[in-house]
């Protein structure tokens, strides 16, 4: 009875909250959806309701299932990267006796720098001719940006870059504040680098990086600044996500209701995998 | 109780009109907003150029204002705020491709019933055809652009060559040239094929040259399918077989012109600006490079390279539609256009400033781009030209790296406009 009536204040406490939520994305949620429903081209007048035709089409659009299947590709592999190398990082930024402020500076400059001018430095980077990727290796003719096989990594590996310094510097926070008798203990009971590292590092880093896997997941399903700079999606489309794809139709063909209808999918991917990892995280006792 | 709020409401929103509009009505100057990219060249000539005008238009006040840097975000900017139809801009910069859309989206002022008859007859007739949609004008030519082919005169002479007639004489050449001369490092023809507009521009140019389109008057996609493909394999050829670099597939026109200007390539198609650079001091190719129509097909009867530049139009709620047609008028005037010109920023869109000695003295190739801007087409002139070019885009670049046959990408353009300009009339 008490538990009822405390759930109750609080939900009324929260009712504020909600409604301004609710107004701010709410609303713009419920309109793109009824805009997705619509063919809509302001620039020739045309505004019907259409129903599921936008996503019907989609359903059977070659380039709409390239741009799901990249966006799905770019998310896992350079999210997988990312908290891979973040987490090396942090290892390695913790057993650095000199220089940790230096490093955690340049680690900073990385994540702290604005998309597009990161995008340009890659461009840059891989530039076939006088770029330094292919300076480095040793004069290779590779053609980054321009071969459907290479673009996609090309885009992955800065994507890695720019964001890797966040997981790692994530991850080095909580290393911090392993105590060290935990280690030490570990070590009089014979424990080795690696045994220390599978069964006390990586168990109580955990939550931290689901929390990273989470904000980075949820990052990588939407990514656009840097294939719309590096690749303008191309070539071939080989780089299109659906962020690109919803772009090109809602500000450049002005197709208002298919934009729109790319848009919802994008909403839905994206709120199905939050969900997913909020019921995980649940699990891991880190959230109510 | 509503009647009286309808009122209140009413007396308000007069009162906010009353007070934004009191200038210009008491004889004080009136504010026009003028939106424009940024012009690139060696000096900017806006700023004098406005100068001038104040002088001479005391009750004008002209604000500037820089629109974003690349095309696609100038394009959103303006598609966002005239869509929401209190522009805040009076005066805007388009690229001419947009302004048949823009028209017909109602975002523009109609400025045929203000000009004097004959007023676009002094620009090129391509440009004024883009300002026009519907018979009537919309938009006065202001910047001058065309597709051009550059070729190394002195590699050209050494070999006893002349500038290609026929794409089969440009890979002749090449194949001769890097034949003899044995220079690994030289490549052959240098192009746009990254996907974004440029790369629409291009295959666009190797259509005509081919004798076909990519839309007609009925408004039907690739009406010779046949040409298109074949247009298509020959620039995937120019790739596969060495003539022109891998990384054409992404590249733009700065990549292809540092590249060119390097002295790295016989033959390159770019615009007009490249040419003031390659004769600067410090060029490598200075003195070396020679500028001529791109050249044709065998199917086709003539090359011709693809116009552009921006046009200047005013936007419909404007509250000065009389202040800011002056503006556009003095900017697109044959004095500012020269001022433009003198500054080595662009180009100018009425043909008889190419003709003037002194600009010719510091501009010797003037006159060659005058003749090559005369042969010059516009892309197609059509509120879906944006539609068409980003649909395209995808696809031709599929063709050009292999991933789609010349034929498939045809096929999956045509399926995609269908739906796309269904019911979208002209």
């Amino acid at each position: 009875m008490k538990a009822r009536a405390a759930r109750r204040t609080g939900l009324l406490l929260a009712a504020p909250a909600l409604a301004l939520l609710a107004a701010v994305t709410a609303y713009p949620a419920l309109w793109v959806l009824w805009l997705s429903l619509q063919r809509r081209v302001p620039i020739f007048g045309i505004a019907e309701f259409e129903g599921a035709g936008n996503y019907l089409f989609l359903a059977a659009d070659p380039r709409f299932w390239s741009a799901t299947r990249i966006t799905l590709t770019f998310t896992v592999i350079s999210v997988l990267l990312e908290l891979g190398l973040g987490l090396l990082v942090a290892l390695a930024l913790a057993g650095q006796r000199r220089g940790r402020r230096l490093a955690l500076s340049l680690l900073l400059l990385a994540w702290a720098l604005p998309g597009v001018v990161t995008a340009k430095l890659f461009e840059w980077l891989y530039n076939p001719a006088a770029g330094l990727v292919n300076y480095l290796l040793l004069g290779a003719q590779l053609n980054w940006l321009g071969d459907p096989a290479l673009a996609l990594p090309g885009l992955i590996a800065a994507d890695v870059w720019r964001t890797m310094p966040l997981v790692a510097l994530l991850c080095y926070a909580r290393l911090l504040t392993i105590p060290a008798e935990i280690y030490e203990a570990a070590r009089v009971d014979g424990a080795g680098g690696v045994a220390a590292f599978l069964r006390i590092t990586l168990p109580l880093c955990r939550s931290i990086l689901l929390i990273a896997l989470l904000f980075r997941t949820l990052d990588a399903l939407r990514a656009f600044d840097l294939m719309f700079i590096l690749t303008g999606g191309g070539p071939a489309g080989t780089t299109e996500t659906l962020t690109v794809y919803a772009y090109r139709s809602l500000f450049q063909t002005l197709h208002l209701g298919l934009g729109s209808a790319i848009a919802v999918v994008v909403f839905g991917l994206v709120m199905t995998v939050a969900w997913g990892y909020l019921r995980m995280l649940r699990r891991e006792g880190l959230t109510a | 109780m509503t009647r009286t709020i309808l009122a209140v409401c009413l007396a308000g929103a007069l009162a906010l009109a009353g007070c934004a509009d009191s200038s210009g009505r008491d004889g004080g100057p009136v504010t026009v907003v003028f939106k424009h990219a940024k012009l690139l060249g060696p000096v900017d000539p806006l700023a004098p150029l406005l100068a001038e005008f104040a002088a001479l238009h005391p009750e004008i006040r002209v604000r500037a204002e820089a629109l974003p840097w690349s095309s696609d975000e100038q394009r959103q900017f303006l598609v966002i705020n005239l869509e929401g139809g209190n522009p805040g801009f009076d005066v805007m910069m388009l690229d001419c491709i947009w302004v048949p859309e823009f028209a017909r989206a109602g975002w523009l002022l109609d400025l045929t019933p203000s000009l004097p008859p004959g007023e676009l007859d002094a620009h090129f007739p391509s440009a004024a055809a883009a300002a026009r949609y519907r018979g009537r004008d919309w938009a006065l030519p202001w910047i001058m652009n065309v597709g051009l082919l550059y070729y190394r005169a002195d590699l050209l002479a050494r070999h006893g060559l002349r500038p290609p007639d026929t794409y089969d004489e440009l890979v002749a050449a090449i194949r001769r040239i890097r034949t003899a001369e044995r220079n690994p490092r030289l490549e052959g023809y240098l192009w746009q094929g990254k996907q974004y507009e440029g790369l629409v521009v291009n295959v666009l140019e190797g259509l005509w040259a081919a004798g076909t389109r990519a839309l007609d008057e009925d408004g039907r996609v690739f009406p010779e399918p046949e040409r298109a493909e074949a247009a298509l394999r020959f620039l995937r050829g120019l790739i596969t077989e060495g003539l022109s670099p891998a990384w054409t597939t992404a590249a733009d026109e700065e990549i292809t012109r540092r590249a060119f200007g390097q002295g790295e390539a016989v033959f390159l198609r770019s615009w007009p600006y490249a040419a003031d650079l390659f004769e600067r001091p410090d060029s490598p190719v200075r003195g070396k490079v020679g500028l001529a129509p791109l050249p044709r097909h065998a199917t086709g009867t003539t090359g011709a390279g693809s116009t552009g530049g921006s046009h200047l139009a005013v936007a419909r709620a404007t509250r000065h539609p009389e202040a800011a047609l002056i503006l556009a008028r003095f900017l697109t005037s044959e004095r500012a256009q020269r001022v433009m010109t003198e500054s080595g920023a662009v180009k100018p869109t009425r043909p008889a400033l190419y003709r003037e000695p002194a600009l010719v003295r510091a501009f010797p190739s003037l006159p060659r781009i005058h003749e090559l801007t005369l042969a010059g087409r516009p892309r197609p002139v059509t509120p879906a030209y944006v539609i068409l070019s980003t649909t395209l885009q995808p696809e031709l670049s599929a063709a050009l790296v292999g991933v789609k046959t010349p034929a498939q990408a045809v096929a999956h353009a045509r399926r995609r406009l269908e739906f796309l300009l269904e019911g979208l009339g002209g």
